[in-house]
């Protein structure tokens, strides 16, 4: 095997691998990348098992051939060699040449027989807008919970219901749920509904952040794949049942305030400084056109906050993790928000004011 | 001012049982493998000591009446007796079960001398409680619980800063409060037998041989004591929640074990619950019949309070462990703790699990301790805490119910 390479064309290919190789080496292969050679393009290649990507990219092939090699000590290597083009010679026993300008480096790699397959995917694909997929992402990523006892709630589910597309994701204290039409065929498994693992999904928000074009979607059995013309993306299936999570959306109910949403954030941020530093619990009161946001940290001292809005319900006092609120609001573009309540035990839920499909639901902090 | 309890134990039970009122009275344990806890004045001149076994005891005083241990009943009169000092000071910093030191320097104003505060206190503990105490007064908390050593019974013993150069001369090392056995060894191969001679030791030398506690150690043998009177309030931050118990015999079986820890994971439970704390770490200790003794632990991926959460843990770790030998004492520790917040959860089956869990803390709080327990657990007896730590605090998170 041998082949030439720019450094910049190569450097992209393996930043990004970085995020996926396995970090706990519990299989020495799944550190490595393997690269195949053939048809003047290399295909980069990286999984944990979990989730794994490949990529193809223009080089000057001299020979064909595959090797594996350390994602990690390439990356730094290659990370730091001049601007030229690369050159890569394999020797006997999986050992590899690399040569730039004047710097010589001979790497041992293992086996490319050992390397895992990477999983073929069902070819009658499905082709979507990938702002819409980057947007409900983005909507939803910050609620998975990283705890990992609660499996089935470490990624993000995915369920077509009627015409829309939805996608949902809860650490059991808060949910958030964005719903977009769809157009064109699903698969059957969008309407069964899956999960997707939080490391999959991450690299699937980098990936569709560097591309240019839309994506096409995969499935088969367990396997979800999400690919353009030089990448694919490919990651198993979360194993577990998601909850009921339209057992939990609350209601409207007749208790809605109407909040500018710049305001409400900033406030937020600025009263969670004097809350409690692990719990972030503030206090919220609204009454009549106005809410009031209280904290207090017994180490450092008090904040109170008011801001105008429009509200016509009961006086509620109640308590919340200033983050789960801060999260939400990162993420709405709209000038105000809608935020329901009916107790101060009772799950309070807030929307965009312009756009019913996407929602927040907040369980409360007893305070 | 330092204040010990003569003879606790022994003279609160000679209290609550007239006809053991100056009889050569001796505490013990409630389990099968005991020892004398505390031995009444009468019996101290035969020669029983704590620690002796009851056939050395009766070798030494064949007449001793011997009583099993009410530790319920020596917490609650030593939170009576603590809340005694309150009424002198706030600074009162609770040592153990029989034992405090009170900062009194700014209550003189109130009461006039340390003299007629000691002799307040020694008073209301006598007509109140029907016992007696050793004060020792001083100016820093090492002098004090020296001099509270120097009188027993019921004694009142001053130490002024001119007589301490005097009193320290040829006072044996180990007299000291915070100085050990293992110390005490060290600094005599250092040629340190009396408080003295270790105030004179060059303190560089003490520094390379104790690391950071030279310097202490140093200024201890001078008779200079910086540390101040701990309140409640000051004493750092509980960092742990654990039981432990030596068990009656030694098992090796591990559903014997195992039913051992859900009864430790349910008392650590308990109490993390009662104090609003979670805890990341999970302890388990064992020891086994030789006693060599070991520890190993597992950090959770979420802070955990329920019972069942904290056995799940502890026996996972039990079933890494290869057993070498039965089991004498098993503990679990709960630590890394975080005062819990009180967010709700979502979802029905955390509330129900979140709710069940406070309904039976409720039951056991109104009805007693393993009221509502687990089927297993039925046929256990003696279940709970039976030893007094030295860690007992009459109240917040230490204040551990004892059987």
């Amino acid at each position: 095997m041998k082949f030439n390479i720019k450094k910049e064309i190569f450097l992209k290919a393996l930043t990004k691998v970085q995020g996926i190789i396995e970090k706990k080496h519990t299989l020495p292969i799944l550190a490595n990348v393997l690269i195949e050679v053939s048809n003047d393009e290399i295909i980069v290649t990286a999984t944990d098992l979990e989730v794994g990507i490949k990529s193809k990219y223009k080089a000057e092939v001299i020979e064909d051939g595959k090797i594996t090699l350390s994602a990690k000590k390439l990356f730094e290597i290659i990370k730091e060699l001049p601007d030229k083009n690369i050159s890569f010679c394999s020797k006997s026993n999986f050992w590899v040449e690399i040569k730039c300008d004047k710097s010589i480096f001979n790497l041992v790699g293992l086996s490319p027989d050992e390397f895992p397959k990477f999983p073929i995917i069902d070819e009658s694909k499905t082709i979507i807008d990938k702002n819409i997929i980057n947007e409900m992402i983005e909507k939803t990523i910050f609620s998975i919970s990283s705890d990992e006892t609660k499996f089935n709630l470490t990624g993000i589910y995915i369920k077509k219901e009627n015409k829309n597309l939805n996608f949902v994701s809860t650490d059991g204290h808060r949910l958030s749920l964005i719903s977009k039409i769809i157009e064109g065929e699903l698969n059957n498994k969008f309407l069964e509904g899956f999960i997707l693992p939080k490391k999959g999904i991450i690299e699937l928000k980098k990936l569709l952040e560097n591309i240019e074009d839309n994506v096409s979607i995969g499935i088969t059995e367990n396997n979800f794949s999400i690919s353009n013309k030089n990448t694919t993306l490919i990651m198993r299936m979360v194993d577990g049942e998601f909850p009921d999570y339209n057992r939990v959306i609350p209601e409207k109910g007749k208790n809605v305030a109407t909040i500018d949403k710049n305001l409400f954030l900033h406030s937020l941020k600025r009263i969670s400084v004097l809350s409690n530093e692990k719990s972030k619990g503030i206090k919220i009161k609204l009454e009549n056109d106005l809410i009031t946001l209280t904290s207090s940290n017994p180490d450092l001292g008090d904040a109170k906050e008011e801001i105008n809005i429009i509200y016509k319900g009961d006086e509620i006092s109640i308590g919340f993790n200033a983050k789960y609120i801060i999260d939400i609001l990162q993420v709405i573009k709209d000038n105000n928000i809608y935020l329901y309540l009916k107790d101060n035990i009772s799950p309070g839920r807030i929307s965009p004011e312009n756009d019913d499909n996407y929602l927040s639901v907040i369980m409360p902090m007893r305070l | 001012m330092h204040i010990d309890m003569n003879a606790f134990f022994a003279a609160v039970e000679q209290q609550s049982n007239p006809a053991l009122r100056g009889k050569p009275v001796a505490v013990v344990g409630n389990q099968k493998r005991t020892i004398i806890l505390t031995a009444s004045y009468e019996a101290r001149p035969c020669g029983v000591k704590t620690g002796m076994t009851l056939y050395e005891a009766r070798q030494k005083c064949p007449q001793l009446q011997l009583v099993p241990a009410n530790n319920r009943l020596y917490t609650y009169v030593s939170s009576q007796i603590m809340r005694i000092f309150q009424d002198y000071t706030p600074l009162v910093e609770v040592f153990s079960v029989d034992e405090a030191f009170l900062d009194i320097s700014g209550s003189l104003r109130y009461f006039g001398s340390s003299e007629r505060i000691a002799n307040l206190i020694k008073s209301r503990i006598r007509t109140r409680l029907g016992l007696t105490c050793s004060i020792g007064i001083a100016p820093n908390k090492l002098l004090a619980k020296l001099a509270s050593d120097m009188r027993k019974p019921d004694g009142l013993t001053f130490v002024q800063l001119e007589t301490v150069a005097d009193l320290l001369e040829d006072l044996p090392i180990g007299e000291l409060c915070g100085i050990g056995r293992k110390t005490t060894r060290k600094l005599n191969s250092l040629g340190i037998y009396t408080c003295g001679e270790l105030g004179r030791f060059p303190v560089t030398k003490l520094k390379a041989q104790f690391g950071i506690i030279g310097p202490r150690l140093s200024l201890m043998g001078q008779g200079i004591d910086p540390s101040p009177v701990l309140s409640p309030e000051q004493e750092p931050e509980v960092k742990t929640v654990g039981h432990s118990m030596t068990l009656q015999q030694d098992v090796s079986a591990r559903e014997d074990i195992a039913r051992f820890l859900l009864q430790l994971a349910e008392m650590v439970g308990r109490r993390a619950r009662r104090y609003a704390v979670s805890g990341r770490t999970v302890t388990l200790t064992l020891r086994y019949a030789d006693f060599s003794t070991f520890s190993r632990q597992q950090i959770q991926s979420t802070a955990i309070f329920c019972s069942e959460d904290i056995y799940r843990a502890a026996v996972k770790i039990f079933d890494s462990v290869f057993l070498l030998q039965p089991v004498r004492l098993l503990g679990v520790r709960l630590s890394s703790l975080l005062y819990r917040d009180c967010q709700l959860p979502l979802f029905e089956p955390d509330l129900r699990r979140e709710r069940l869990s406070a309904s039976l803390d409720q039951i056991n709080d109104r009805h007693g301790e393993f009221t509502v327990m687990s089927g297993s657990l039925l046929e256990v007896k003696g279940k709970g805490s039976h030893v007094i730590s030295p860690a007992w605090r009459p109240r917040g998170i230490r204040n551990v119910g004892v059987q």
